[in-house]
């Protein structure tokens, strides 16, 4: 009976859904096409000096037969003739070739975006093998179920709401056409000012949100804030219930995430500190060190307190055991995966390579580049000194926590401050795993926290610190007139802003976590069962081993003769 | 508990529920949007009715019940800190003052995460007890195997 009333439940639910699907679908009906070029509408040009130039352009330009013979050289492939003309009578207009470098520039920022975005996306995969690399082999296939299956939960509910919330007020990216079909920000005004809140336009790309423009943006950012919901997978590890993992990604990729992301990059109240209240260039936060990994990381650390330790993590005096993971070739495979996919995450987060100041994504890559090195070198000196081995786990965990340091500034820093921010990260992570372990009595078997937690913060600060007013993305940023500047460079008050993105990271994002997980724990249960995870939890949570032709073979004792 | 159909047939509802709500808001001004809503709504909390129905069949888990109300204190503490961030973007126009009530809320805020909420859930920890003795004593004798190996 209670088999059946389920089942009926269900097939309502599904029927309501495929009912909701197709109304997307209806609204999502083009609008009457639009003119093939917009010199189509324009009337008859006047023939101009320019003009006449353009034909006789044309007029000397390679013929059909010329090309016949092949291009060797690449010297008369790509001429005037491959300029689409609006009257093929009148030939090619100045309208025309001015049409035609519009939409170059939009085209060119559109692959970048694109490619970069598939960059981040192969992330999952680094992740993937960090995480799983780091836990014992009995919980292989959960951990990289989790990281797999994170980036479905992730997608569907960006596509639903998160994307909607985060960037449904987001118009007016020149690099992308303008995105001017983003408007719907919900704002309160507060002391005479307007405060943007959350977006509301673009719930499953339906309406006027089918739009090349913000195709492109949605899969930019919708990988970016798949890669904020894996950090929590690491933290969690070895003890989380797979349903709880499941609904506790969905909420956060539906919500949490994309409330701080609009906050600081869809038009909302931290980016919007520059123009209300004189902070600076508002909150900058280039590439998401706050958004991205500091999400992920405060969120991590709210679920791993309400998930606890792993059995025989701590003994009874408080002390802690390592808990060896499986599998260090993965681990370090893994970070540079991670590190080939942030050349998408930094210079990617230019939305595009094409005019405003966009040429920087050359400085972009190196910074990023020379941060995880020298985020990487900090680590494995300070382990290498202070614990006499240049342990491998934590000397990719310096990589990381360099990436992740520099991720906020890299768009605003010099070579040289970018190595400095990575150095610092470096030994960082190592104090703050530490820490995070032997005083908190909080057990991430990755150091997700400290990774992502800690430096996604000190990423943000890094910015109101080092960033040197060279830059120039069109001449402002976040509305703000200038390049960024921070502390040393003369400019307090973008230091302000940037403690205020930090204090709203800290007290509202993990606030915010901390309560949506605790729910979770009463409705759901969040961990295992003692027999589940003793046992492994790859057969009981997955059905299967992650390695199951595995065989435990004990080492011969060694006699020393 | 390990995985079972029970649980993916209320993920399933949970998710169906999810979508149906978020048709809701999209299509709010119409009276389909405002059915979408509650419809949506109501697989929601069916779901989760579902969830906290199978969820004693996971068994004992290694973790004590600890103090509710220190955990929710710890949460207010941490989102006090940004509140107090917040009030000073108002409070005073200087940007040292703003500073200052930003390292204030900051530092209220750690005083609620790396103090207050620890202390609330290692009160009752488990590996303060005598529970989880047998596999922490095989953790710690594989960890000692692997560093003498290292060595």
């Amino acid at each position: 009976m209670k088999k059946t009333l389920r089942n009926s439940c269900l097939s309502l639910c599904i029927l309501a859904l495929i009912l909701a699907l197709s109304l997307t679908v209806r609204a999502q009906t083009p609008a009457p096409a639009a003119p093939a070029t917009p010199a189509a509408a324009a009337p008859t040009p006047v023939v101009t000096p320019a003009d006449a130039e353009l034909k006789d352009a044309a007029g000397k330009a390679p013929a059909t037969a010329d090309l016949a013979k092949g291009d060797p050289g690449g010297t008369i492939t790509g001429t005037i003739n491959d300029v689409p003309a609006a009257d093929s009578k009148a030939g090619v207009t100045l309208p025309d070739v001015a049409n035609q470098v519009g939409q170059n520039k939009i085209a060119v920022n559109f692959v970048w975006t694109l490619v970069t975005g598939f960059l981040v996306m192969f992330m999952q995969a680094g992740f993937a093998m960090v995480e799983s690399g780091l836990c014992r082999v009995k919980n292989a296939n959960h951990t990289y179920m989790m990281n797999f299956f994170v980036y479905t939960c992730g997608l569907f509910a960006y596509w639903i709401l998160g994307f909607a919330i985060q960037m449904g007020g987001a118009a007016g990216n020149s690099n992308l056409g303008g995105l001017n079909t983003l408007t719907g920000e919900k704002s309160m005004t507060l002391f005479g000012k307007t405060w943007g809140l959350f977006g509301q336009t673009g719930y499953f790309l339906s309406g006027h949100t089918y739009d090349v423009g913000v195709m492109v943006i949605f899969l930019f950012e919708m990988v970016f804030m798949d890669t904020a919901l894996t950090i929590v997978t690491g933290a969690c590890a070895e003890r989380w219930k797979f349903l709880t993992f499941a609904v506790s990604s969905v909420i956060m990729g539906a919500i949490t995430y994309p409330l701080y992301g609009n906050w600081a990059w869809g038009a909302g109240w931290l980016s919007q500190l520059g123009t209300n209240v004189g902070l600076g260039k508002g909150y900058c936060d280039f590439a998401g060190s706050g958004v991205v990994h500091a999400v992920g990381g405060m969120t991590a650390l709210a679920v791993s307190m309400i998930v606890g330790p792993r059995i025989g993590k701590f003994n009874r005096d408080g002390s802690s055991n390592p808990i060896i993971g499986h599998d260090i070739s993965a681990v370090l495979i893994g970070c540079f995966i991670l590190a080939f996919g942030w050349f998408g995450f930094n210079p990617g987060s230019t939305l595009g390579a094409s005019a405003n100041g966009n040429l920087r994504i050359g400085t972009i890559a190196v910074a990023t580049m020379l941060a995880g090195c020298t985020g990487t070198l900090g680590a494995i000196i300070y382990m290498w000194a202070l614990k006499g081995k240049p342990d491998a786990s934590m000397s990719g965990n310096g990589l990381l926590a360099g990436l992740v340091a520099i991720t906020a500034p890299s768009g605003f820093v010099s070579a040289t401050n970018a190595c400095i921010i990575g150095l610092v990260a470096g030994v960082l992570v190592c104090v703050s795993c530490a820490f995070v372990e032997n005083f908190m009595k909080v057990d991430d078997p990755v150091g997700a926290i400290s990774v992502h937690g800690t430096n996604g913060l000190w990423g943000v600060l890094s910015v109101g610190l080092f960033a040197d007013g060279t830059s120039n993305y069109g001449g402002s940023w976040n509305g703000v007139t200038g390049s960024v500047t921070g502390l040393f460079y003369g400019d307090a008050s973008q230091f302000a802003a940037q403690l205020i993105g930090i204090s709203t990271l800290m007290g509202f994002v993990f606030t915010l976590s901390f309560v949506i997980n605790l729910a979770l724990e009463f409705f759901v249960g969040q961990r295992v069962s003692v027999e589940t995870e003793l046992a492994g939890l790859d057969i009981p949570e997955m059905g299967q081993l992650g390695y199951p032709e595995f065989v435990f073979r004990p080492e011969p004792a060694y006699s020393g003769d | 508990m390990a995985a079972n159909k029970q649980q993916g047939s209320y993920f399933g509802l949970f998710l169906a529920g999810a979508t149906v709500l978020c048709a809701g808001f999209a299509y709010f001004g119409g009276g389909t949007g405002k059915a979408l809503l509650a419809l949506g709504a109501i697989a929601l909390i069916g779901s989760l009715l579902g969830f906290l129905g199978i969820k004693p069949l996971e068994g004992k888990t290694a973790m004590n019940p600890g103090p509710e109300g220190m955990k929710l204190v710890g949460a207010a503490v941490c989102a006090l800190g940004w509140i107090l961030t917040l009030s000073g973007i108002h409070i005073t126009a200087s940007t040292g003052g703003r500073i200052v009530f930003a390292l204030l809320g900051i530092g209220v805020t750690a005083v609620g995460m790396i103090f207050i909420l620890p202390a609330a859930f290692n009160k009752n920890a488990i590996w303060k007890g005598d529970s989880g003795a047998t596999e922490r004593a095989r953790t710690a004798a594989a960890a000692k195997t692997t560093m003498e190996h290292s060595r």
